[in-house]
């Protein structure tokens, strides 16, 4: 059932391929708004130096921490924008998916009218719905604290060092465990809503956590096999870009482009994980609308 | 004199003869003394386990080896720097060690519960609590007690004293107790030095610590059985006293200072190199980092015994402190250090490394040399730091002898200049050590800019020299005190050039050395146009090849080939004065370098040549790691776009890559938290 789900969402998200290029549009723009003011700040201080020549090879720590050193107005400013940027990209992501599943549910081939109408006929909700998933996300945010809880418990206040270390990577597990949690409810908590036409958000959410905890293993398990894929697909890109820091003009141009490929795919996972998530929702939830 | 005193008298006698017959019981480490002795200690102490405190009893011998007549003797009682928050070291702590919200039962103190003369009689009520340094009178870490009678030049003092010592729990800074851990450093009354017909003896500052005379040590520390004890020379004997406590003998001689610890859980390590036998005292944790410690103390035993001179003590102590006591990490003590790791140390972090080649190398510049820390720390931490940079660099290779990982390659005098750039002129080198602006500027003026001093200093004078004065500086003044002017004195000698202009500058000023490329223009000269290439371009630098002489004549004559006349504006923009070279690289590879005393303001180079300009570069060679700036060291005439995409790339790349999951985010978090 995960498996024919996810190859489903693979399926449907290829045939909508527009979506995957506006999500992706979203990730460029958002990125662009501070890695142009970033290169303008870089280009300044370092442009017409033999220090920027450098930095066509590699990581050049002396320019690094100069840089860091003399620019820190403006990297603080830099910093701002990093904050702003963000909450632009989880805003549109936000807007976009009821655009994806407004088409997904319907099950038609992508068209501009109804992406753009589900995207601009959820959003109020999906804003209202994502304030109501807020306490949520602090309870699962707090799943890390168990490990700190337990090592007390057992431990003391004066573990081991060697107790602290790989408690810390159970904690790191628990903390993406907790955030994995949390983006299924709220997908499935979104899916409800345009499935039932639901209003009030904090019953979309309630909807969500029982759906999810209902259907603990399938869900998780869904959520687990694409989050795992996109770690495949960071150390499949790590292995290529490795390979390419020769500082040449055409390695450059390559270099970009298996960046942006990677984040492309990126934006295909994510849009699969909906899209199967909507595939498993109607198996289990009896919802016939695909 | 009372039964009471004749008693008290017998017993100091006996007391005296036992000493003097345990004297004799102890092994001889030098058949020659290395060093004068002044200040030598007989000291008997014991752990109380349950309380932890420490009762001592201590026998100073002070010998007058100055022309003066001396009427008192003041002492450092270090541990009261911990007995309330409006010590010097309190105060100037204040947001550091961790001494802000510090409880009252957290502290420690140093009570000094009498002093006596060799007669028995009782000269506690005498002593006085002095602050030579800011007249805080709440700061009692310097006592002075007045003699019975003046001691001339060439008589010997004797002093008995009772003292009872709490350490703060847990270690704030360099001392303290932590649960079944002790370290003890600064334990002891100890005596300060006369020296320049005055009493040199500083109050426990936050960020300096160490001046004291050499002596001769024979310590009896008394713990339960259970406890591994490390602690400055030898121990030649332990004792079990048959009541689940032990007494451990220590002797050590030509040594200024002592310093123990123990814990029940220390693993001990053994090795050798330099017929120096090495012990490491790990954490159970940290086991499985033995080799690394072991190699790591080897390699710095061995390097310095190369690069400076002979380490003449039989035994090196490493100890690895206990988790929730770092503040007792990185220290150093004749023959004993502490170093710092965390479970879990990569290899490719040579963390560990650097703390225990830099702990190691403070037995040649602190322990042997022994310079006025107080007031000359950069002769210590400074000179220390270089000999760090140097051992690394050779023995973990130019690259990434600090950080090896992935693409994240970091050199140790990198990762120290770039916490100098911050403020390279806050404060001059030369400061007492409590008269910093800020404990970051007391840490740069003493650890990095020294280190980057001395490095620019090896790559003017050449590495041989550098050497040379480095080992004439030690061999000369071990075990004598030196200041800077000594060291100064040995540079001049050694390198055969008057090197106080370079000094009077890097040590004594706050000047920062910033040499900057500020413009390159590279223009055609159109011949067609009768340009008269001798005005336009006077003090240009003529072509210097035959074929380029050829073809300058082409273009006067109204040829075909184009002649270009390039200037390089090269600037000093901070104060400190310094000779650089200025490289110019043309089109099709030439590079020509130039010399420039660095004396004025500025400097232009003119060129005409039938090829444009590309760049300039002042120190090409990257020979002044004290620049306070690379990046404008160099110009190009054309923008280097290529590098400044690379880097907006992958900037871009890792911010769409951190929207997309910022759960990365928690994983930094940790990484970071856990080294």
């Amino acid at each position: 059932m995960i498996f024919s789900a996810a190859k489903k969402g693979v399926i449907d998200v290829w045939q909508t391929k527009r979506i995957i290029i506006v999500y992706y549009m979203a990730s460029l723009l958002t990125g662009l708004l501070v890695a142009y003011p970033f290169s303008m700040i870089v280009g300044n201080f370092a442009g017409n130096s033999l220090m920027g020549k450098k930095l066509g090879g590699g990581i050049d720590f002396d320019f690094l921490f100069e840089f860091l050193g003399k620019n820190s107005g403006a990297l603080s400013a830099l910093g701002g924008l990093i904050i702003i940027a963000a909450a632009a990209f989880a805003l549109s992501l936000l807007f976009l998916s009821g655009g994806a599943l407004t088409v997904y549910v319907s099950g038609e081939r992508y068209s501009p009218g109804q992406f753009w109408g589900g995207a601009a006929h959820y959003f109020g909700r999906f804003f209202r719905l994502m304030l109501w998933s807020l306490p949520l996300l602090a309870v699962f945010f707090c799943l890390q604290f168990l490990e700190t809880l337990f090592v007390r418990l057992f431990f003391g206040s004066d573990p081991y060092q060697s107790i602290t270390y790989w408690g810390g990577w159970v904690r790191i597990g628990l903390a993406f465990i907790g955030i994995l949690l949390y983006y299924v409810v709220f997908d499935y908590a979104r899916i409800h809503v345009v499935v039932s036409g639901e209003r009030k958000m904090r019953l979309a959410i309630l909807e969500g956590i029982k759906f999810a905890f209902r259907h603990f293993f399938s869900v998780f398990l869904l959520a687990l096999l694409l989050f795992v894929s996109g770690l495949l697909l960071l150390a499949a890109y790590n292995l290529i870009s490795d390979k390419l820091t020769a500082p040449s003009g055409f390695i450059l141009l390559l270099l970009i482009a298996v960046q942006q490929l990677y984040v492309f795919f990126r934006m295909y996972l994510r849009l699969t994980l909906l899209s199967g998530q909507l595939k498993l929702y109607s198996q289990l939830a009896g919802q016939i609308f695909l | 004199m009372s039964f009471a005193n004749r008693i008290l008298n017998r017993s100091y006698f006996i007391l005296i003869l036992l000493a003097a017959s345990t004297l004799r019981a102890q092994p001889v480490l030098f058949q020659k003394p290395l060093s004068p002795r002044i200040a030598n200690y007989d000291i008997d102490v014991s752990m109380d386990p349950k309380s932890h405190l420490l009762k001592g009893h201590e026998l100073l011998t002070w010998y007058n080896k100055s022309s003066d007549v001396i009427t008192a003797i003041p002492f450092h009682l270090y541990q009261n720097a911990f007995r309330n928050n409006k010590s010097t070291f309190m105060r100037e702590s204040a947001g550091s060690f961790g001494v802000k919200d510090v409880k009252e039962e957290e502290l420690g103190y140093i009570e000094i519960t009498s002093i006596k003369l060799p007669g028995g009689e009782d000269i506690t009520k005498n002593m006085r609590f002095i602050q030579p340094d800011d007249d805080n009178a709440e700061d009692k870490t310097v006592a002075i007690i007045p003699l019975a009678a003046a001691l001339r030049p060439g008589e010997s003092a004797v002093l008995s004293f009772d003292f009872t010592v709490k350490f703060p729990q847990p270690p704030r800074a360099r001392s303290g107790i932590k649960d079944e851990y002790i370290f003890a450093g600064q334990w002891f009354p100890k005596a300060g030095v006369y020296t320049d017909g005055k009493w040199n003896c500083h109050q426990y500052h936050s960020n300096t610590e160490f001046f004291a005379d050499f002596g001769v040590y024979n310590v009896r520390i008394t713990v339960p059985d259970k406890e591994i004890v490390g602690a400055t020379g030898i121990e030649y004997k332990v004792v079990n006293n048959g009541d689940g406590i032990s007494t451990h003998y220590y002797h050590a001689e030509d040594v200024h200072d002592f310093a123990w610890t123990s814990s029940p859980e220390y693993l001990e390590f053994k090795g050798k190199a330099e017929n120096v036998d090495i012990r490491v005292l790990l954490q159970p944790d940290h086991a499985n980092q033995a080799q690394r410690h072991l190699d790591a103390l080897k390699t710095a035993i061995e390097y310095f015994h190369k690069l400076y001179g002979d380490y003449p003590y039989s035994n090196f102590t490493l100890v690895d402190p206990r988790r929730g006591a770092l503040g007792t990490g990185g220290m150093e003590y004749p023959t004993l250090v502490t170093s710092g790791t965390a479970y879990g140390m990569p290899e490719c972090l040579r963390l560990p490394e650097m703390v225990i080649i830099h702990e190691f190398g403070h037995n040649y510049w602190y322990g042997m040399v022994a310079s006025n820390e107080f007031e000359e720390s950069w002769l210590d931490e400074g000179i220390n730091s270089y000999s760090e940079y140097q051992i690394m660099s050779e023995k973990y290779g130019p690259d990434a002898d600090f950080l090896d990982f992935a693409c994240c390659r970091i050199n140790d005098i990198q990762f120290g200049r770039s916490q100098y750039i911050l403020a390279p002129s806050t404060d001059p080198v030369i400061r007492y050590g409590w008269e910093y602006y800020s404990g970051a500027s007391y840490g740069v003026n003493s650890y990095m800019k020294p280190g980057l001093i001395l490095t620019t200093l090896q790559n003017y004078l050449g590495k041989e020299t550098m050497l040379k004065l480095m080992r004439t500086y030690f061999e000369r003044w071990r075990f004598k005190h030196p200041k800077t002017k000594d060291f100064i004195a040995v540079a001049n000698e050694v390198s055969g050039e008057d090197l106080n202009w370079f000094f009077d500058q890097a040590l004594y000023s706050n000047a920062t050395l910033d040499y900057s490329v500020e413009k390159v223009t590279t223009t055609d000269l159109p011949a067609d146009k009768g340009y008269d290439f001798n005005r336009a371009v006077e003090g240009a630098v003529p072509p210097s090849t035959p074929a380029q002489s050829e073809k300058a004549d082409s273009a006067k004559t109204g040829g075909t080939v184009k002649m270009y006349f390039s200037q390089i504006d090269v600037r000093r923009i901070g104060t400190f004065k310094f000779p650089v070279e200025v490289e110019a690289t043309f089109e099709g590879g030439e590079k020509v370098r130039e010399k420039w005393d660095g004396q004025d303001l500025w400097k232009k180079f003119r060129y005409l040549k039938p090829e444009r300009l590309v760049s300039a570069c002042v120190d090409p060679d990257g020979k002044i790691p004290l620049d306070a700036n690379f990046t404008n060291n160099s110009k190009t005439v054309q923008t280097q776009r290529l590098g400044i995409n690379k880097t907006s790339a992958q900037l871009l790349f890792w911010v769409q890559s951190l929207f997309d999951m910022p759960e990365l985010l928690n994983l930094v978090t940790f990484l970071t938290a856990l080294f």
